[in-house]
């Protein structure tokens, strides 16, 4: 109702929000590989009030992940590499997504795959399930078909995947991108022009760490992904950034814990943002950063978030 | 499981022979939550960042106090989360989630005797186990090892608990009862069994393999409560896996100890 006072605006009508189409109740979600397959912080989170669930990374069939140990603790964050280890496309939506998709929460599997037909099968076996709103393509995998190194790397090889999902999904697609390149707008272009429907980053940073009395690797995988505060502020330029070079709209990741950091992604150039690590550390993170949303809306005067998005303020 | 802001009690400091640091942090939650023997919690020091992710640690104790519970937790000081935990003070807050994990599975015991072995700071995972086998009055021994007698953690609990001619010591600097590991007084005492037991452990993942095959050569079942990284505790970082006996052409999958577990059958385990 538009003679409203922004202070009767309820939670919803202030943060409500728009992304490829689908409404979303707010634009706080929770990142894929943090929240399972959302149903297991239904104890601790109320998912009825959450924007999204995206969930841990789904491929066409299960995978069995990385042998420990899996992870370590770093200077504000933590690096991981699970491996991808999930249940495959199939058992999710048999098992989970009946149960998950009676929340409000919207339902956002996060896709992968080795090659792309891998991409393809996984999305088409999606397409089966109902109460999905759209995908989630991770593609920092190494492509096994065109020497290993990931598809994110390569722009050409991200626009690739891509346009070859797009081709098969009825839903939006949502392209994630990788921190690991040397452009994230030329990354951002690429996709864009290829069909994704918005962009969502950061994925993990790559990182390491040594065990100096054992000088091995911390991790069994030698290498993982960082994730956590500690890459907060790359996040926050790689927003900015992909928000200046494409039109589509960004979804910001990367060390959100507070509602602090949410506003400072929405006024980078997200639309939404989505809560990572902090869910293991802070599970109620998501629910405070929303109830701070609107908090914010009403002490600044906006009568929607999305007032708030890309407003950065660049002049002296 | 509840995630809460939990109040400090006590927080209680010793060093042992072999310079190993030790704390017991007892904690008061305003919610009766009810723990099982072999469940754990998710903490760490409510103020700041340091650490980032909550440890995990075994309920000691877990006691009712009207609508409070009492939690007690004993912990070695090993690395920059546990040294945070040592800097609580008395009345600080403390991140708590739980009670987390599986439990000691008593099913079997009926009729048998229960054999608890515990090395270094394993020992808290088994204390309200030995407690509520006395409940039931099933016969129990506690056997515990550490490199020196300020390393057998609680032990005074489980004498008192259990009787000192219950509760069986060895050190490896001999400081106390038998010199060596834990794993040979136990041995002794299966070779001289007199009817069937069920052993249940918790210690470094060498004492385990140990304990593990002692279990599988004498044909007694054994419950391990494991321990591995956790991001979270709860299920969602998939951080903890342990591989897991199954029928695949690998033979095995990767199972969390934090939800899984942190009680495995060693006959399942596939290290
Ligand atoms: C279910 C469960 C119950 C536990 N109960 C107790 C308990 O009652 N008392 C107690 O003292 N400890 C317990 N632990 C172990 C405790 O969680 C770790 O010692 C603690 O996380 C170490 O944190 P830190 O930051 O001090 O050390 P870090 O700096 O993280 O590590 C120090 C050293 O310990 C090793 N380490 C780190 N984390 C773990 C871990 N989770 N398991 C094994 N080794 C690790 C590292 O490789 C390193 O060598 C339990 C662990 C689990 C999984
Ligand atoms: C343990 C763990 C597992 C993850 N698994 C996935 C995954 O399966 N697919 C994916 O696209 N991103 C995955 N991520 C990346 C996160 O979704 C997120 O992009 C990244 O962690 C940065 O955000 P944060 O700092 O808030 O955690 C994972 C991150 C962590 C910490
Ligand atoms: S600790 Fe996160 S899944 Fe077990």
């Amino acid at each position: 109702m538009s003679n409203q006072t922004i202070e009767e605006k309820s939670p919803t009508d202030l943060l409500a929000i728009e992304i490829a189409g689908i409404r979303f109740p707010n634009p706080i979600w929770t990142a894929s590989g943090t929240c399972g397959y959302g149903l297991d912080m239904a104890e601790l989170i109320d998912l009825d009030r959450l924007g999204a669930i995206c969930t841990k990374g789904l491929s066409a069939r299960p995978l069995r992940g990385n042998p420990p140990w899996r992870i370590v603790e770093t200077h504000g964050g933590m690096l991981n590499a699970i491996g991808l280890q999930n249940i495959g496309a199939r058992a999710f939506i048999n098992e989970k997504l009946p149960l998950l998709r009676r929340y409000q929460a919207r339902v956002i599997p996060n896709v992968f795959g080795y090659t792309i037909d891998e991409y393809i099968e996984a999305i088409r076996i999606l397409e089966d399930g109902e109460g999905i709103a759209g995908y989630e393509l991770n593609i920092s995998c190494p492509n096994v078909k065109a020497g290993g190194e990931s598809f994110a790397n390569d722009p050409r090889q991200a626009a690739e995947v891509t346009a070859a999902v797009r081709r098969v999904s009825t839903r939006p697609v949502i392209v994630k991108l990788s921190p690991n390149v040397t452009s994230i707008a030329a990354s951002a272009l690429a996709v864009e022009a290829a069909g994704a429907d918005a962009l969502s980053l950061i994925n993990t940073a790559i990182g390491m760490a040594v065990d100096v009395n054992t000088r091995r690797p911390r991790l069994a995988n030698v290498t993982g992904g960082l994730s956590g505060p500690a890459i907060k502020p790359i996040a926050v330029r790689c927003v900015f950034q992909a928000a200046r070079a494409v039109r589509i709209p960004i979804i910001g990741i990367g060390g959100i814990a507070t509602i602090i950091d949410a506003l400072e992604f929405i006024i980078a150039g997200a639309s939404a943002v989505q809560v990572g690590t902090a869910n293991f550390y802070d599970p109620t993170a998501s629910m405070k950063i929303i109830d701070g949303l609107a908090d914010y809306c009403r002490q600044h005067g906006l009568r929607s978030i999305g007032e708030l998005v890309g407003t950065i303020r660049l002049d002296q | 499981m509840i995630d809460t802001i939990a109040r400090v009690e006590e927080n209680e400091l010793t060093e042992s022979a072999s310079r190993r640091r030790y704390g017991r942090l007892r904690l008061r939650i305003k919610v009766p939550i009810a723990v099982q023997p072999g469940q754990f919690a998710m903490i760490r020091p409510h103020a700041g960042e340091e650490p980032l992710l909550r440890r995990a640690m075994a309920f000691h104790r877990a006691d009712r106090q009207g609508d409070h519970l009492l939690a007690e937790f004993i912990y070695q000081i090993v690395g920059r989360g546990t040294e945070a935990l040592a800097r609580l003070r008395i009345n600080d807050e403390v991140d708590l989630l739980g009670p987390l994990g599986n439990t000691f599975d008593l099913g079997e015991t009926a009729g048998t005797e229960a054999l608890l072995v515990a090395g270094g700071a394993g020992s808290p995972a088994l204390h309200m186990l030995a407690g509520q086998l006395n409940a039931r009055a099933i016969p129990t021994r506690f056997f515990i090892g550490g490199a020196s007698s300020g390393d057998l953690c609680a032990l005074a609990d489980f004498i008192e608990l259990l009787g000192a001619e219950r509760v069986t010591t060895a050190t490896i600097d001999g400081s106390r009862g038998v010199t060596g590991f834990v794993t040979a007084p136990l041995e002794a005492a299966i070779a001289r069994l007199e009817r069937p037991a069920v052993i249940y452990a918790c210690g470094p993942d060498p004492m385990l393999h140990r304990v593990a095959r002692i279990a599988a050569e004498s044909n007694l079942p054994a419950q391990l409560s494991l321990e591995a990284p956790m991001a979270c505790g709860f299920g969602i970082c998939v951080g903890c896996a342990v591989p897991v006996r199954h029928d695949c052409p690998e033979g095995f999958i990767y199972q969390k100890v934090c939800t899984d577990g942190p009680v495995f059958r060693s006959e399942t385990l596939a290290w």
